[in-house]
């Protein structure tokens, strides 16, 4: 019979570490969740919420030379802003193997948290169009279960984490459990009613959020406060984060061991029993290494790092992975394309006299209505793109000097509106992540690779998107309208995901149906690495469904004394 | 709008909290010895310091609110210089300096900051306009940005010249302006 130190092993806190914690806790198990940033405290530890910009470095904006000595990638997330530095992964100490790669842009955390402290904390679902997409074109690895099986999934997870939302009954974006939404502004119910209007397979509904309108006292946790300063973490718990939401919920049960600064290089695996063994962690304060024991492991490392540390765990007397015995593992990464936006000015002079109170920490989305019942005729492209974005009104800025440039900055300009549309990057086998073992970072881990390209599938649906957004901001009545389609960079939307796919043939895919690994029957694997397509919509709230899907279903296994 | 906060553009600018969260305030209050404050050396001279501040009043200047100076701006600039730029603004910028105070000695015997108001804003408009020869095109438009940016940024710009709702506590799409007459700080 074998002994471990703990029932389980969490790697990373996270969206999906916090989740597979608090499940797993929550039913008995005693749990070691090891995070390599440094630790967070809810509260205390947010070093910058409810400082005026005059309290801030620079005034918010880190030197430029600072940005890309040590955030050269971590600025696309927006480390060059020194509201939220801190929270970033410094590039320079922690780096890929620049060299080799092609342009990704590795966004990182620093922390215990992860990006759950960070993200846009757009909370939608995917749709039976999603999960059905890979069988449906014959691209990637088919997904082996339905949306109507992780449906409860969403459930369960939008209940705790409260989402403010509204129930519009779109197929491609399946309703769920919601507070009563954001409002929007004037400007932007101009919009709706005149683009539905219009085009009357459009729609704009309010982006469904996880910024709560609601109390949660149960939680410790008050509404939003439009303050619009999540990056730098919200003492109030208004939106979800492992800090306000899943780690307290974790620790309340006294199952919990939370050690931070710990980075996991790499799992031990018997290829006899087919189990991990053993997690092995350095300590980046002392460099001192540990394994540590459990008898099953969630791996929650985030997609990009969890399939660093899966390619880093090899079979004995071999330099292949213990979890590769399908050849997939570290292909088909993905990204979403999100540098298409395009904009409008409202000219309804009824408008004119309404600015917007407060800082809504959220706006309005334009579901996909591309490719849904087939392929659209006129559309050169497969799948379809989603679009976040809202309408505002920007400060008048300086004309001339004195004091008629001072008053006239007491002024508004007009409403405008601006979306920018997130688009399903098709899975491509050769979009690869990979180890460089001549390479090694201070830890010992070889640094990665990535060779991740958008290709002409993408290329024609962000083109599409721009014709597209054009095309209904003119319907709609707006003036000004103008678009622009940027380079994509694989990385930039901080959406990467795969390389570790589920699926059911364990020949063509690394996780099974309860994110299992194939290859090791006591690990789970629950972030975007295990997705096998992107959808179009924000994928966090498809994390936390699957991860407490697999969760329930590991609890399952062990109580079966299976694994 | 979400997007833009999204990346963080937004935060850098961001609000103030509620007194009932007091730890927040006290670290802030605390933290202005860190860089990123005040200069960590000196960029400029005892002139281009008095040119700098003249300047920065000329384009904000006082009016039923305070001006540059008394919201820190020539402070804020010198720590720009000392601490943000790359050497070649930087010295594009000093050299813009010098250009532009030769200009007013050579049109009204004086340093900038020693001529009437009208003269000053006869040669700010001379630098707005691309009018002083070997004055680099973009002095004026450089020298207004980091005005702006300092001014709005600044305490005083924040809450006396905009006005500044820490806690905002709901958000109305269909506010009055005629209620404020003024810009919301962000």
């Amino acid at each position: 019979m074998a002994t471990y130190e703990f029932d389980a092993i969490v790697i990373g806190s996270g969206i999906s570490g916090g989740w597979a914690a608090k499940e797993l806790c929550e039913k008995g198990m005693k749990v070691l969740m090891l995070e390599r940033g440094r630790m967070v405290e809810h509260r205390k530890d947010y070093i910058t919420e409810g400082k005026g910009p005059w309290q801030l470095p620079y005034r918010g904006s880190l030197p430029p030379a600072e940005v890309e000595r040590d955030h050269a990638m971590s600025k696309w997330g927006g480390a060059d802003n020194t509201a939220s530095t801190h929270f970033f992964n410094n590039d320079r100490l922690n780096p890929i193997d620049y060299e080799n790669s092609k342009p990704f842009r590795w966004v990182r955390p620093a922390q215990v948290g992860g990006k759950s402290l960070l993200w846009s904390r757009v909370a939608l679902r995917w749709s039976e169009i999603d999960f059905g997409a890979n069988k449906r074109d014959g691209h990637g690895s088919p997904w082996p279960i339905t949306y109507d099986e992780v449906a409860p999934w969403y459930s369960y997870v939008e209940k705790y984490a409260g989402i403010a939302g509204q129930k519009e009954g779109l197929r491609q974006l399946p309703d769920g459990e919601y507070q009563k939404p954001h409002p929007m502004n004037v400007a932007e119910i101009w919009l709706k009613d005149r683009l539905e209007h219009a085009m009357p397979d459009r729609k704009v509904i309010h982006t469904r959020s996880a910024n709560m309108t609601e109390d949660k006292p149960e939680q410790g946790r008050a509404r939003c406060q439009d303050r619009n300063m999540c990056a730098r973490g919200c003492s109030f718990g208004a939106y979800f984060s492992t800090q306000a939401v899943t780690l307290p919920a974790a620790r309340k049960t006294n199952n919990l061991t939370l050690l931070s600064d710990q980075v996991v290089t790499n799992l031990e695996y018997d290829p006899k029993t087919k189990r991990i063994t053993g997690v092995r962690a350095v300590d980046t304060g002392t460099m001192q290494a540990k394994v540590y024991t459990s008898r099953i492991v969630f791996l929650c490392a985030s997609a990009m790092a969890s399939n660093q540390i899966l390619l880093n765990s090899r079979l004995p007397e071999s330099d292949r992975s213990f979890a590769d015995s399908s050849g997939m593992l570290g292909h088909y990464i993905m990204d979403h394309c999100f540098r298409t936006s395009f904009w409008g000015t409202v000219p309804d002079k009824e408008l004119e006299p309404f600015i917007p109170y407060g800082r809504r920490p959220t706006g309005v989305y334009i579901p996909r209505f591309r490719n849904l019942d087939g392929q659209d005729r006129d559309a050169d492209f497969v799948r379809g793109y989603g679009m976040q974005g809202g309408a505002g009104r920007t400060p008048l800025g300086p004309v001339g000097f004195g004091k008629a440039m001072k008053e006239n900055m007491r002024g508004y300009g007009p409403w405008t509106a601006r979306f920018t549309a997130f688009g399903e990057c098709l899975p491509y086998k050769d979009n690869t992540i990979s180890l460089n073992p001549s390479k090694l970072d201070r830890f010992g881990v070889p640094l990665v690779v990535f060779n991740v390209t958008f290709r002409e599938n993408e290329q024609r649906m962000m083109r599409d998107a721009a014709i597209q957004g054009e095309a209904m901001m003119r319907a709609a009545g707006l003036t000004d309208v103008g678009s622009v389609n940027e380079e994509h960079v694989p990385g930039d939307a901080i959406h990467e995901m795969g390389g570790a796919c589920m699926g059911a043939d364990p020949r063509a895919s690394v996780v099974n149906r309860w994110s299992q690994a194939h290859d090791a029957a006591n690990l789970f694997i629950t972030d975007g690495s295990a997705a096998a397509s992107t959808s179009c919509a924000n994928p966090s709230m498809t994390f936390m469904a699957l991860t407490a899907r697999a969760a329930d279903h590991a609890i399952k296994l062990v109580k079966a004394g299976t694994i | 709008m979400t997007f833009l906060d999204r990346r963080g553009l937004l935060t850098g600018a961001g609000a103030l909290l509620g007194a009932e969260l007091v730890a927040p305030l006290a670290r802030a209050l605390a933290a202005e010895a860190a860089p990123g404050f005040t200069a960590s050396h000196v960029a400029l001279s005892v002139d281009q310091r008095i040119l700098v501040a003249a300047i920065s009043e000329r384009i904000m200047p006082t009016t039923d609110t305070p001006g540059a100076i008394a919201a820190g701006v020539p402070e804020f600039i010198e720590m720009m210089l000392a601490d943000w730029y790359e050497p070649t603004d930087h010295q594009e910028f000093m050299n813009g300096l010098g250009v532009f105070q030769g200009s007013s000695r050579i049109q009204f015997g004086k340093p900038f900051a020693e001529i009437a108001p009208e003269e000053q804003d006869l040669l700010l408009t001379q630098a707005m306009t691309g009018k002083i020869s070997g004055l680099s095109g973009n002095f004026f438009e450089h020298c207004r940005q980091l005005v702006v940016m300092g001014y709005y940024t600044s305490e005083i710009g924040c809450k006396q010249e905009r006005v500044y709702v820490p806690v905002p506590g709901r958000y109305d799409g269909k506010y009055p302006y005629a209620e404020v007459r003024r810009v919301f700080s962000s």
